[in-house]
């Protein structure tokens, strides 16, 4: 057995396997700062990323940087939350009661259409530039990725476990925590990953035209000053909670699915 | 002695198992308990049709509690449609089913069912799938129930992580974990290799033999059924064709020759049939 061990590479080979994705970006960015550093890029178009950095640090010592990113955190969050759970909820009862179905798919269908930044004027009619519109517009982009998905979930139950279900007695609870529930969770956590996607889209458009605060706004203040480096630095930050959130999502899935072969980490 | 004792225990269900006196007579007992644990089922004037095919016509049946009944013949000759039928998850057009002389409607805990496919849940490790429906009181049964089927070393892996073999095996210990009087097997072991099912097939006769469940078979294997019944009956049309008694004592050798004739014979009367549709 021994004899037929694999071979195995030196470690700093596999660190470079590990981490081969970030070499793309890394280059890029070496590249970017070369062309920053000669001038064959102007600052205004695209700041050095030595730049970014410095703004990065100034506003970090200031802490306005910190006050902007927990203001929009929260923004998401928010409408996470609340569009999220009706999503959730209305996803579930749409598919195991036929009768709602009937009543309100079609409804959900046609206002799923209206792409729901176009609200935003209506929006702030009704709430100002307010929380309440940014944290509306957010729950209204995570709602129909994760009722979708959630609605689709549930109709794909295998019929052969429902009515295994039934030979073993179970009561509609049981049917629901043990055989409905269960079917549907890998494509509720598609959905709730969509759904992220969406979040962080709504909100950067939401502030970037009504607030006095948040990131998407520090991005248009520093727009006016033609400060390019905090508007890149703005982008960076958007991109980088874009990808914790998707990899929080990925976490959940590795966790919650651990019995799915596709998710299954050896 | 003590020699004796581990040869049977390690293979008491075989066709080589020993014809020590001894062994009979424990059988015998086993015969005599099993009478008052399994249902006796009888079934009257049943019909049954999907729009204007007519699966089952006017069938009726008498099954002895504690027997082992196989149920044969081409497919669409509406032996699954009977078992579903005698289950209660379906419902007949016309007739009536009685259990222990108590009509019977709807499936209830008395009966169980095993699928062609195992049906396990993908996402409950493989004791919680032996656990479904048992209340938190009852759940050492589930590991007990484990064991009978071999399988109590799995216990905590995903029902994806076993052979089809394997997950049959989980199926029957769900199973027998409610302590049916009548289990219902649907083609169980229809998807096996040859081998796994040979060993599945001794693995559910020997339980039978030890639990005293009334069992009703349906296969496509006519040399399973006879080898693993007291009573063969060969659907034709949903009719009854042909409804034999095996009494080729148990164990019984695969290389009998009353039950190679036998199966020989049930084969030709099905392939002398027309096949119809």
């Amino acid at each position: 057995m021994s004899q037929r061990s694999h071979y195995e590479l030196p470690i700093w080979l596999n660190w470079i396997k590990d981490a081969s994705g970030w070499l793309l970006p890394i280059l890029l960015i070496a590249f970017w700062d070369i062309a920053a550093r000669n001038g064959w890029i102007t600052s205004k178009i695209l700041p050095a990323p030595s730049d970014i950095v410095h703004a990065a640090i100034n506003l970090s010592l200031s802490g306005e940087i910190f006050k902007n990113i927990l203001i929009s955190t929260k923004r998401a969050a928010g409408g996470l939350l609340i569009g999220g759970s009706i999503g959730l909820v209305l996803g579930l009862i749409n598919g195991i009661f036929r009768p709602a179905d009937r009543y309100l798919d079609t409804t959900i269908q046609m206002i799923r259409n209206v792409p729901h930044l176009a609200l935003i004027p209506l929006v702030i009619i009704w709430f100002g530039i307010g929380e309440e519109g940014k944290v509306f517009l957010v729950a209204l982009g995570v709602f129909f990725p994760i009722y979708a998905n959630t609605h689709h979930g549930i109709k794909m139950a295998d019929p052969q476990l429902l009515e295994m279900g039934r030979v073993y007695d179970l009561n509609h609870w049981q049917l629901f925590t043990q055989i409905i529930f269960p079917s549907a969770l890998p494509s509720i956590l598609v959905g709730l990953r969509y759904a992220l996607g969406f979040m962080w889209l709504t909100l950067i458009v939401a502030e970037t035209i009504a607030t006095t605060s948040g990131i998407g706004y520090m991005a248009m203040n520093a727009r006016e000053f033609m400060q390019t480096d905090v508007v890149v630095l703005a982008i960076l930050i958007y991109a980088l909670l874009g990808k914790l959130a998707d990899t929080a999502a990925h976490f959940l899935e590795l966790k919650l699915l651990q019995w799915h072969p596709n998710f299954r980490h050896s | 002695m003590s020699n004796q004792n581990l040869n049977i225990r390690k293979e008491p269900p075989t066709y080589q198992a020993s014809n020590d006196v001894k062994h009979k007579m424990k059988v015998e007992q086993k015969v005599n308990q099993k009478s008052t644990s399994g249902i006796a089922i009888q079934i009257e004037n049943l019909s049954k049709s999907f729009g204007d095919i007519n699966v089952l016509e006017n069938l009726n049946l008498d099954i002895k509690p504690g027997s082992f009944v196989a149920i044969v013949g081409r497919s669409g000759c509406g032996k699954s449609t009977l078992l579903r039928l005698i289950s209660g998850l379906d419902q007949a057009n016309v007739g009536s089913i009685y259990y222990d002389g108590n009509q019977h409607n709807s499936i209830n805990g008395d009966a169980r069912f095993m699928f062609q496919e195992s049906r396990l849940l993908p996402w409950q490790s493989v004791i919680n799938n032996v656990r479904l429906g048992l209340k938190k009181a009852e759940f050492p049964k589930a590991l007990n129930a484990l064991k009978q089927v071999g399988l109590e070393a799995r216990a905590d892996v995903w029902p994806s992580v076993l052979s089809g073999g394997q997950r049959q095996r989980v199926a029957l210990a769900r199973s027998l974990v409610h302590e049916p009087r009548l289990l219902l097997l649907d083609e169980p072991l229809g998807a096996l290799d040859a081998l796994t099912r040979i060993e599945m097939q001794n693995l559910i006769e020997r339980l039978w033999r030890e639990l005293g469940f009334t069992a009703i078979l349906v296969t496509h294997d006519i040399f399973e059924a006879v080898a693993l019944a007291d009573r063969v009956i060969l659907l034709n049309e949903g009719k009854v064709d042909l409804d034999i008694n095996i009494d080729i004592p148990r164990p019984r050798q695969r290389s009998d020759v009353e039950l190679n004739r036998l199966a020989e014979e049930i084969l030709q009367r099905i392939l002398t049939r027309p096949v119809t549709s």
